[in-house]
């Protein structure tokens, strides 16, 4: 039980470094990606074939392609979304979706129905694990897990702290007045594409680097991202992180009472968040919600 | 420095500015009046970009913008006080004045200087606007656009919502602007003040410009006048 539930905890530190990426862009641009597995798989291929053709270890590899990713998410703003934008909100979605075909049918037509993995390349480092407490805790995973908290942890801080990232939420709370206060939003909106495209490379690594992808492995890369979202909630980061722990623990949950209940369990949980989110007002997702309470009730006493 | 000429802005197929030309010079405080729908915040908005314009130019320091964006405008020199302030509320003070100077143009103004014109933000410097007074928001506001170290400073209703006390300091503060030689163009429903801030003031109704003079040269009952559309139908008691 303990074991799963660690297991589950980093297993969760993936899902959130996959879902960082979905949520950043959906807060910042309001669109919602549905290339976002499909481009994570894309840069799995992308660090595979550098890692195999210049014999490079695999961190070294995800350096190299964070540039072109960034570059392609770039390209994806000013050629897709910017056009998709402006045809109202649907268009996005049906663009990207129409996009997330186009870059699986390729990645199948260029390197077939073959599963691969980055874990070949890394040596010792894709058993080796720590003992804790009587528990084997895998270094991989954790590795995983720290990467998540410093992507999710850094782009926090961007956002809080620095003049980019003002901007960038000065354009995601009110477009029309961060342009009038002199802020590019052309600019910033490619600027959001490339970093969400930079924690896709990541997140397509991380996912090479644990188990095996094939060209049609964004589906569910995609799938896991959305749901980790819309459990943490889309407006913060680190509820996205927790949400994608919550969603690994679900979906632990759902194995351990059936074998085929894994995906279930997930799906469970995301359904129960849903219609949480739907019913229920917003405060109820915050801690301050229930500490009031708290306070008000002892005062009261 | 700015040269508006025919000027029409729509929504749909409403025509909320009609055919409007005005020349302001530099250095020039201009205020425009007008009743409820009349027109003066879709000019102001289309002047600084954040409305597309149908037809008609517009230029700033002798270069067209008629279809430049709303940032690049700021970039020259042209800043806008949107009505109903605008501001990002879940971000401090401070936070949204450093916005305001996000296209770095040189000049005098920076975020002490707008602490020491507007001393009842000082205290407030690290407070998210959305729990700021209605007089604290607007002097973020008015700060937030100074940031930008405009030439030319638009203000869209600046004591809406606001005590007159409040409005006061407000209009005290921007004394000091007059002073300094920035060109002013602002809308300001109370006449009476709006005559004594302005050196020039001009009119419109139903989406035209109606009268356009200097202060000195009008007086409230013409001004009035134009403002409710009495010019025709007082011709027309005469004959």
């Amino acid at each position: 039980m303990m074991n799963s539930l660690v297991q589950a905890i980093l297993l969760g530190g993936y899902y959130a470094l996959v879902a960082c990426g979905l949520a950043f862009m959906f807060q910042v641009m309001r669109i919602i990606n549905l290339a976002h597995g499909s481009l994570a798989i894309l840069s799995a291929y992308l660090v595979w074939e550098i890692t195999d053709a210049l014999a490079l270890s695999p961190f070294v590899s995800v350096l190299m392609i964070l540039p072109i990713m960034a570059i392609i998410g770039l390209l994806l703003q000013r050629v897709i979304l910017e056009r998709a934008t402006k045809g109202g909100e649907l268009l996005p979605v049906l663009t990207t979706f129409g996009l997330a075909i186009v870059i699986d049918n390729l990645l199948f037509q260029q390197f077939g129905a073959n599963t691969r993995s980055l874990s070949p390349y890394l040596g010792d480092l894709s058993w080796e694990s720590y003992e804790i407490f009587g528990l084997w805790i895998g270094k991989l995973p954790v590795i995983v897990l720290i990467t998540a908290i410093v992507v999710i942890g850094g782009l926090d801080l961007i956002l809080r702290f620095t003049p980019l990232g003002r901007q960038i939420r000065a354009t995601a709370f009110d477009p029309d007045t961060a342009g009038l206060v002199g802020i590019d939003a052309r600019k910033i909106a490619g600027i959001s594409a490339a970093i969400a495209m930079m924690t896709v490379a990541i997140s397509g690594t991380a996912l090479g680097l644990r188990g095996t992808f094939d060209a049609y492995a964004g589906g569910p890369q995609l799938l896991f991202a959305f749901e980790a979202t819309i459990i943490g909630g889309a407006s913060s980061l680190w509820g996205v992180f927790l949400g994608g722990i919550i969603l690994a623990i679900a979906q632990s949950i759902g194995a351990l009472i059936h074998p085929q209940g894994f995906l279930l369990g997930g799906h469970f949980m995301f359904l129960i968040f849903l219609f949480a989110r739907i019913y229920f007002n917003r405060d109820v997702f915050t801690l301050k919600h229930w500490f009031a309470k708290r306070n008000k009730g002892e005062i009261t006493a | 420095m700015l040269s508006v000429s025919n000027l029409d802005v729509r929504y749909g197929q409403f025509r909320a500015v009609q055919g409007v030309s005005m020349e302001i010079a530099k250095g020039d405080v201009v205020s425009l009046i007008g009743a409820n729908g009349a027109g003066k915040s879709t000019l102001l908005r289309a002047i600084a970009g954040a409305l597309p314009i149908h037809s008609g130019r517009l230029l700033f320091k002798q270069q067209e913008i008629t279809n430049t964006s709303s940032s690049s405008r700021v970039q020259q020199g042209l800043s806008l006080v949107p009505e109903g302030r605008r501001l990002f509320s879940d971000m401090t003070v401070e936070e949204n004045l450093l916005l305001g100077s996000t296209v770095k143009r040189s000049g005098d103004w920076n975020i002490e200087r707008i602490f020491s014109t507007f001393p009842n933000l000082v205290k407030r410097r690290h407070a998210k606007t959305g729990n700021l007074s209605g007089g604290e928001q607007q002097a973020t506001a008015i700060g937030r656009a100074l940031m930008s170290n405009p030439d030319f400073l638009i203000l869209d209703e600046v004591s809406l919502g606001l005590s007159p006390l409040v409005v006061n300091q407000v209009y005290d503060s921007m004394e000091s602007l007059k002073d300094a030689g920035t060109t002013i163009l602002l809308v300001e429903q109370d006449l009476e003040r709006a005559m004594r801030f302005s050196k020039r003031t001009i009119c419109m109704l139903e989406g035209r410009v109606v009268l356009d003079k200097l202060t000195s040269d009008t007086n409230k009952e013409e001004i009035t006048q134009a403002y409710f559309g009495l010019h025709q139908s007082s011709k027309q008691e005469v004959s």
